[in-house]
C-alpha cells in the first residue's frame, strides 16, 4: 500500500505544476460556489454550527499564508500562530483601547506581520529547512512570552476580552449569522487575492523557488527577493486570520498563539495537500471542524481524530487534495503522472 | 475540485444537532479533558459524575433522569467558546465548567446572553468583578481566600518577610496578584518573587533562589503537580522554612507525588476531603471507591455544582433556565436542606461564595485540619 503511495508522491509534484494552469479556472468557480454554500449554510444550524465553521474559515486563512510559505516557496516556518497572535493582538488593542475601526486594525494588522515577515525572512535567506525550522520556533517562543508577560500591554494570562465586532455600512455584525457571513466574504477575497498570485508570475516564481532554487536563479529569478516576499505575505496571510480571530472569538490570551498550535497549522497544510489552492480549506476543515464533529464519540474523540489523521499521511502524503487530484485523475482516465515518467 | 465543497458540506452537515429525549433533563460540562487543564478538568467531570449518579439512582430531578455530557475544551478558548455554544445550542439546563480561568473568560458572554446559569470551577478573582449576573462559582475566589492566608502567615507563622513561587498561568498569577497587597497591607515584605512555568518538571533553580531569599516562610502557589515537584526539589536544597499554601498545596494528589517532602507544608484549604465534616469524608470514601483515587478540591467542585443545581431546581419546582440563576444569586444552601452541597454555602449576588474554610498541615503524609474559619459574613 505504500509503495504505490510514495511513488506517487514523487511523481505528483512534477506533475501538479502542468495541472495547475488546468485547474485554475475550477478552483475559482469552487471558491466562488463555496463561497456561496457558506453563507447560507448556517441556516438551520444554530449558534454553534455557525461558530465552527466561522472558525473554520479564519484558520484556513492563516493555512493559507502557510500553505504559500510552505506549500509553494517551500519554507517550513514554525511561527504561523505566533504571527497569527500578532495580528489578534494587534487587532484587540487598537479595537478595545483606541476605538480605531476594525478595517483600519485589520489593514495595520496586515502591514506589521508582513513587515515582521520580512524582518524575520531575512535570516530565512541565510538558513533552509531544519535551521529555518529553529530560527522561525525561537521567534514563536520569543513573540508567545511577550504575550504572557508583558501584562501591562497584552494582559498577560487574563487575557482581553470584550473584543468588538466590526460594523459594515452602519449595520452591525454582533450576530453569529451577519459575522459569519462577514467572515465568509472576507475569506473569499483573500483566497481570491492569492489565486490570482499563484498565477501571476510571482506564483510561478514561487514554485520554481520550491522545485529547484538553483535552477531557479539560473533563469533570472531573484531567489532573495521572491523568498522574502513569500515569507512575508505568507506572514500577512496570518494577521489577517488573527484581526478575525480576534472579534470571533471576542476574546484572546496567548493559548492559541502557542509553538503547539503553529504545529497544528503545518499539520493542517500537509494533512490538507501543501501546494494545493484548496488545500488549506481541507485541512482546516479536518483540524477544526473534523474534532468537533468527533465529539460523538465522547472521550476517545482526540485518540479517533489523531488516528484519522495519521492514517490519512501514510495512504497519502500529499494529503487530502494530493487523494482527491488522484481519484479525479483516475475517474476521468486521465492519470498523466503515470506517463509523464 | 467541486468535490472538495461536497467532502465540506457532508462534514458540515455533521455538525447539525442530534435531537434530546423528553423525559431527560439535559446538563452539559464544558471542561478541560485534554491540555494543560486536563487534571483539574477530570477531577470535575468524576465529581460531576458521582453526583449525577446518586442524584439518578435516588429518582432524578423533579422525576427526570439527568443526562450527563461532557465536552472537552482542550483548554483553549476557542474551542471552549464553541463548546460552551454547543452545550446552549442543544438546551442545557446550565452549563457546567470550565476550571481554567482564560477558558471561563472566552465563554461566560456566551452562557450571559442566553441567560444561562454557568458554574464554573475557576478561582481567579477578576471572573466575578465583571458584572455577570449568570456566573456561579463552586469555590472560594483568590479575592476572599488571600487575605485569610496573609493573617496566617502574620499571626500564626510569625513571618515577617516571605518568598512568593507561583506557577505563571491565570491561576498563579490571579493568586499571586492578590497575595502580594494583602502582604504588603499586613506589613511582611516580600523577599522574592518567583514566576514558574506550567508543567515545570525541574525546580532546583527555582528552590535555590528561594533559598537565597532567606525569607521567614515560603508561600507556594503552583497546580497540584509542580506543588509536589517543587516540595521535593525544595527539601532536596535543604530549604528548611515553612511552606504555605493555599489549596492546591495541601491537595491530595500532592501528598501523594510528593511523598515525605510534603510533611510540614501548611496553609488554607477551602475545599478538601481531610476537612473535619463528616460529609467532606463520606464524599472522599465514595469517590475514592469510583473513580480508585482520592479527589482533589476540583472533584468536590463539581459535586457540588451539579448540587446546586439540584436544591435551585427543587427550590423552583420547574426547570426554568432563567429561574434557576435567579433562585441561586443570594441563595444561602444549607447541608440540613440539601445533603449534597456538603456544607453551608452562601452565594453573592456577584456569583462569589462564602463558605468556611480551614487551616491545615500536613502530618506524617496526612492533612490535618487545625483550625476552621468562619465565613466572612456569618
Amino acid at each position: 500500500m505504500t509503495a504505490p503511495a510514495s511513488r506517487a508522491a514523487v511523481q505528483a509534484a512534477p506533475a501538479r505544476s502542468p495541472a495547475l494552469g488546468g485547474f485554475a479556472d475550477g478552483t475559482l468557480i469552487a471558491l466562488a460556489i463555496g463561497a456561496v454554500i457558506l453563507w447560507f449554510a448556517p441556516s438551520g444550524m444554530g449558534r454553534y454550527g455557525t461558530y465552527v465553521l466561522s472558525l473554520w474559515l479564519v484558520m484556513a486563512i492563516a493555512v493559507m499564508g502557510l500553505n504559500l510559505t510552505l506549500g509553494y516557496a517551500g519554507l517550513k516556518s514554525l511561527a504561523q500562530a505566533a504571527f497569527m497572535g500578532i495580528g489578534a493582538y494587534i487587532t484587540a488593542l487598537l479595537t478595545t483601547k483606541t476605538g480605531i475601526s476594525w478595517y483600519a486594525a485589520f489593514a495595520i494588522s496586515g502591514i506589521v506581520t508582513f513587515a515582521v515577515g520580512l524582518l524575520l525572512g531575512f535570516p530565512a535567506l541565510r538558513v533552509k529547512a531544519h535551521y529555518l525550522a529553529f530560527v522561525t520556533l525561537a521567534f514563536s517562543t520569543l513573540v508567545w512570552l511577550v504575550m504572557r508577560n508583558e501584562q501591562w500591554l497584552t494582559g498577560g494570562v487574563f487575557g482581553l476580552s470584550n473584543i468588538p465586532r466590526p460594523s459594515l455600512f452602519g449595520f452591525k455584525l454582533d450576530g453569529a449569522l451577519a459575522f459569519h457571513r462577514f467572515v465568509v466574504v472576507v475569506t473569499f477575497l483573500l483566497a481570491v487575492l492569492l489565486w490570482w498570485m499563484i498565477r501571476s508570475p510571482w506564483g510561478r516564481a514561487f514554485t520554481a523557488l520550491r522545485e529547484n532554487p538553483i535552477r531557479a536563479a539560473s533563469l533570472g529569478i531573484d531567489t532573495r527577493t521572491y523568498t522574502l516576499l513569500a515569507f512575508a505575505i505568507g506572514s500577512a496571510y496570518a494577521g489577517f486570520a488573527g484581526a478575525l480571530y480576534a472579534p470571533l472569538v471576542e476574546f484572546i490570551d496567548p493559548s492559541p498563539f502557542s509553538l503547539s498550535q503553529s504545529f497544528f497549522l503545518l499539520l493542517m497544510v500537509v494533512a490538507g495537500g501543501a501546494g494545493y489552492l484548496l488545500g488549506p480549506f481541507i485541512g482546516a476543515l479536518l483540524g477544526v471542524v473534523l474534532p468537533e464533529w468527533l465529539r460523538f464519540a465522547g472521550s476517545l474523540y482526540l485518540i479517533i481524530f489523531a488516528a484519522i489523521v495519521m492514517l490519512l499521511l501514510i495512504a497519502c502524503p500529499q494529503g487530502m487534495s494530493g487523494l482527491i487530484e488522484r481519484g479525479w485523475a483516475w475517474i476521468t482516465g486521465r492519470n498523466k503522472a503515470g506517463g509523464s515518467r | 475540485m467541486k468535490s472538495h465543497w461536497i467532502v465540506a458540506a457532508a462534514l458540515s452537515a455533521g455538525i447539525a444537532l442530534p435531537a434530546s429525549a423528553q423525559d431527560k433533563v439535559k446538563l452539559i460540562n464544558v471542561v478541560e479533558l485534554s491540555g494543560a487543564g486536563a487534571t483539574a478538568g477530570t477531577n470535575f467531570k468524576n465529581g460531576i459524575d458521582l453526583a449525577v449518579a446518586e442524584i439518578n439512582a435516588k429518582g432524578g430531578l423533579l422525576g427526570k433522569q439527568i443526562e450527563i455530557i461532557h465536552y472537552d475544551t482542550q483548554t483553549n478558548p476557542g474551542n471552549t467558546r464553541a463548546a460552551v455554544q454547543r452545550a446552549i445550542d442543544e438546551g442545557t439546563y446550565a452549563v457546567l465548567g470550565p476550571v481554567f480561568s482564560g477558558p471561563i473568560g472566552a465563554s461566560m458572554q456566551i452562557a450571559q446572553r442566553a441567560e444561562i446559569a454557568q458554574i464554573v470551577g475557576g478561582e481567579a478573582a477578576g471572573l466575578t468583578k465583571q458584572g455577570n449576573p449568570y456566573l456561579f462559582r463552586t469555590s472560594l475566589s483568590q479575592a476572599a481566600a488571600m487575605p485569610k492566608i496573609a493573617n496566617y502567615l502574620k499571626n500564626t507563622v510569625k513571618a515577617n518577610s516571605v518568598a512568593v513561587v507561583w506557577v505563571n498561568n491565570d491561576f498563579g498569577k490571579g493568586g499571586r496578584d492578590a497575595i502580594i497587597p494583602e502582604l504588603e497591607k499586613a506589613g511582611i515584605k516580600v523577599a522574592a518573587d518567583v514566576s514558574t512555568e506550567q508543567g515545570q518538571a525541574d525546580f532546583s533553580a527555582d528552590a535555590i533562589k528561594i533559598k537565597n531569599a532567606n525569607a521567614d516562610a515560603v508561600f507556594v502557589y503552583l497546580n497540584e503537580e509542580e506543588s509536589a515537584r517543587f516540595l521535593r526539589a525544595a527539601k532536596q536544597q535543604g530549604v528548611n522554612k515553612p511552606m504555605v499554601g493555599e489549596t492546591t498545596l495541601l491537595g491530595a494528589k500532592v501528598i501523594e507525588l510528593a511523598g515525605d517532602a510534603a510533611n510540614g507544608a501548611k496553609g488554607h484549604v477551602g475545599l478538601s476531603i481531610d476537612a473535619p465534616i463528616p460529609a467532606f469524608q463520606e464524599f472522599g470514601k465514595k469517590f475514592q471507591t469510583k473513580y480508585n483515587y482520592a479527589s482533589d478540591h476540583n472533584g468536590m467542585k463539581g459535586y457540588m455544582g451539579v448540587y446546586m443545581i439540584k436544591w435551585a431546581t427543587e427550590k423552583q419546582k420547574k426547570f426554568d433556565k432563567k429561574g434557576l440563576a435567579d433562585t441561586l444569586r443570594g441563595a444561602t444552601i444549607k447541608p440540613s436542606e440539601e445533603p449534597g452541597i456538603l456544607m453551608e454555602t452562601t452565594i453573592e449576588p456577584n456569583g462569589d461564595l462564602d463558605r468556611v474554610s480551614f487551616i491545615a498541615e500536613v502530618i506524617d503524609g496526612k492533612q490535618v485540619i487545625n483550625a476552621t474559619l468562619p465565613k466572612i459574613k456569618p
